[in-house]
């Protein structure tokens, strides 16, 4: 089913929707676009928030499960799950999604991440101007959504191109049925030529073969010695899942499952003190790793989807595309600039 | 089904295997709970509010009780010293590749160290109660100090099945009358040229047990380890133990020496 929707009507479709479910969606903050509940917010569809919306689905700090003890047994309880649309989400961030299906869904599937994942649904906004940062066209996560999801818009201007992939898809446009207007051939012919131009406007050269290049040249421990442990690049990255378990309370309270990052110190230390992964140059080296080899192997499709967050956020300028560091080549970003 | 929801476990007996060492005897609370384990596999014992960690199950599948030989390392490990009989812990699993035992049915060696015996107490055990399917095993056993052996009044009983077993001390006193010295001199009384071998323990005694063996004629695809990784999840996910393309809590963590010989 395919509708067009006028621009100037985009509130009102999510008011008719939020009546029905929680909207998540890109709203201006001080701080950029941010994925948040929507309560009438401004919606920000021009810039990728840079939290990606994956915290949704493996959100920062979640409670596995509840535990209350009676004479010294424990009975165990779950949390309800809310049921949410994800509005304009960025075809990288579908992708990404995509990846951690298939990563959370290896034997034995983790549920407290598909219980989740099972009560979304998926709004996806193409980008028909992707940032100076962005990659996804050499990675095919891009820019147009390649990955399963159940509605799909295009901004072609004057309002947007809507595609319903299933029927949830088409119940979410049903929604609004008023808002809607007949899909014409030539808006179908604009979203083409838009998303052609968005592909043309992103550098072809940074593709999975050119990033393992740049691993295979990179000096790890001059790397290390410039990288923070900030985690930032784990944070922002929407493949990234390392989480770790911890409990809160006694004798009842929670165990929780927060983020984790393999840039820190800690992530791999056993008890004893042991690190097999013992500077930060390994560590760097095995976050590359696991993104454009190890992820592959598991899923068949690289662990990077281009949204160039990681980029983006490095405080110590690592450039995380080619493996360079900004201060040792001044000139050659300076000429970029230009 | 929430794979992070433990089984609970009662603590029915509790054995003092070294001052910061104790070998936890538990009996599965939920009726029906199908735990059928191999030796080498792990599972994940937690004590509520303090968290969970790995640890290798100690006893063999072919006795009864489910036992755990944990040492006072960490907060959670602390915790569950500090456990008395008929305190309830939980318990996620098990976890993991065992040992390859149809692919060691033939001579055997097997190396310890420290409290990366405990889970090779599991194999020792499984192998001298089904005795007749092994060939020649012998057993080398080496801790920091006489006090730091563990399951001593075990290894007349082993002996009895016929195994060769040879323990060494690195620190010496007036007490011990064994050896003094590291694992890989016991190695050198063992006249097994060829077969399997299974060794846990610090990396830098891994590795030289295994050179030593594969010196003797031993295939370093035959050797097998157990690796101690920091783990999580249990289920390959949360990627604190991945090594390389492999996790160790999936994959491992007993692995064959020639694939995880770089990661040591």
């Amino acid at each position: 089913m395919k509708a067009f929707l006028p621009k100037d009507q985009l509130p009102l479709l999510l008011d008719a929707l939020g009546e029905r479910i929680e909207v998540i969606a890109p709203v201006s903050t001080d701080a950029g676009p941010a994925f948040v509940t929507w309560h009438g917010q401004p919606i920000d569809l021009k810039d990728k928030p840079l939290s990606p919306i994956t915290e949704f689905l493996l959100p920062h700090k979640e409670a596995l499960f509840t535990y209350i003890q009676e004479a010294g047994r424990y009975t165990f309880k779950e949390e309800e799950i809310p049921s949410r649309l994800l509005f304009g989400i960025r075809p990288c961030d579908l992708h990404a999604i995509a990846l951690l299906d298939r990563i959370f869904g290896r034997e034995p599937p983790d549920q407290a991440y598909f219980r989740r994942r099972r009560a979304t649904a998926l709004v996806v906004q193409n980008c028909t101007s992707p940032g100076k940062e962005c990659f996804c066209a050499g990675l095919e996560a891009g820019p147009e959504a390649k990955d399963p999801c159940d509605l799909q818009l295009t901004d072609i201007g004057d309002g947007f191109l809507c595609q319903a992939e299933t029927p949830a898809g088409i119940l979410i446009l049903n929604a609004s049925r008023a808002l809607l207007q007949p899909a014409l051939p030539g808006h179908l012919q604009e979203r083409t030529k838009l998303l052609q131009k968005a592909r043309r406007a992103m550098p072809q050269d940074r593709s999975c073969s050119q990033i393992r290049q740049a691993m295979e040249s990179a000096d790890w421990e001059a790397l290390g010695r410039e990288c923070i442990s900030c985690g930032g690049c784990s944070f922002v990255c929407p493949v990234c899942h390392c989480f770790n378990i911890l409990d809160l309370g006694v004798p009842d309270g929670q165990r929780l499952r927060c983020r984790d990052s393999c840039m820190f110190s800690g992530f791999s230390r056993l008890t004893g003190g042991a690190n097999p992964r013992r500077t930060q140059g390994q560590r760097l080296r095995h976050w590359y790793q696991e993104k454009f080899d190890v992820i592959p192997q598991i899923t068949g499709l690289p662990g990077c989807v281009g949204c160039g967050r990681c980029h983006l956020t490095c405080p110590a300028a690592i450039n995380r595309v080619d493996l360079s560091v900004a201060s040792r080549l001044m000139d050659d970003s300076s000429e970029a600039r230009r | 089904m929430n794979e992070y929801i433990p089984m609970q476990a009662e603590i029915v007996d509790i054995d003092i295997e070294s001052p910061n060492t104790y070998l936890f005897t538990l009996e599965l609370q939920d009726e029906g709970a199908d735990f059928r384990y191999l030796p080498g596999q792990f599972v994940m014992i937690s004590v509520f509010g303090l968290g969970e960690c790995p640890i290798s199950i100690a006893s063999s599948p072919t006795r009864r009780s489910l036992q755990l030989c944990i040492r006072r390392a960490g907060r959670v490990t602390s915790g569950i010293m500090d456990c008395l009989v008929g305190d309830v812990v939980g318990i996620r699993g098990p976890y993991g590749m065992g040992f390859p035992l149809d692919r060691m049915m033939r001579d055997v060696v097997i190396a310890g160290g420290g409290s990366g015996f405990a889970t090779l107490r599991s194999l020792i055990n499984y192998i001298a109660d089904r005795r007749d399917e092994f060939g020649r095993v012998a057993v080398a056993y080496g801790a920091r100090t006489s006090q730091d052996l563990y399951f001593m009044q075990e290894y007349k009983s082993w002996q009895s099945a016929g195994m060769e077993v040879a323990v060494t001390v690195d620190i010496g006193d007036e007490l011990w009358k064994g050896n003094v010295g590291l694992v890989t001199s016991l190695i050198d009384r063992f006249d097994l040229t060829s077969g399997s071998a299974a060794i846990c323990g610090p990396p830098v005694m891994i590795n030289a047990v295994a050179e030593k063996l594969m010196d003797r004629g031993f295939h370093r695809a035959d050797i097998y380890i157990s690796l101690e990784r920091h783990m999580k999840c249990g289920v390959g996910k949360c990627e604190h133990c991945s090594i390389g393309p492999y996790h160790a809590c999936q994959d491992g963590p007993v692995f064959s020496y020639d694939r995880v010989r770089d990661a040591l």
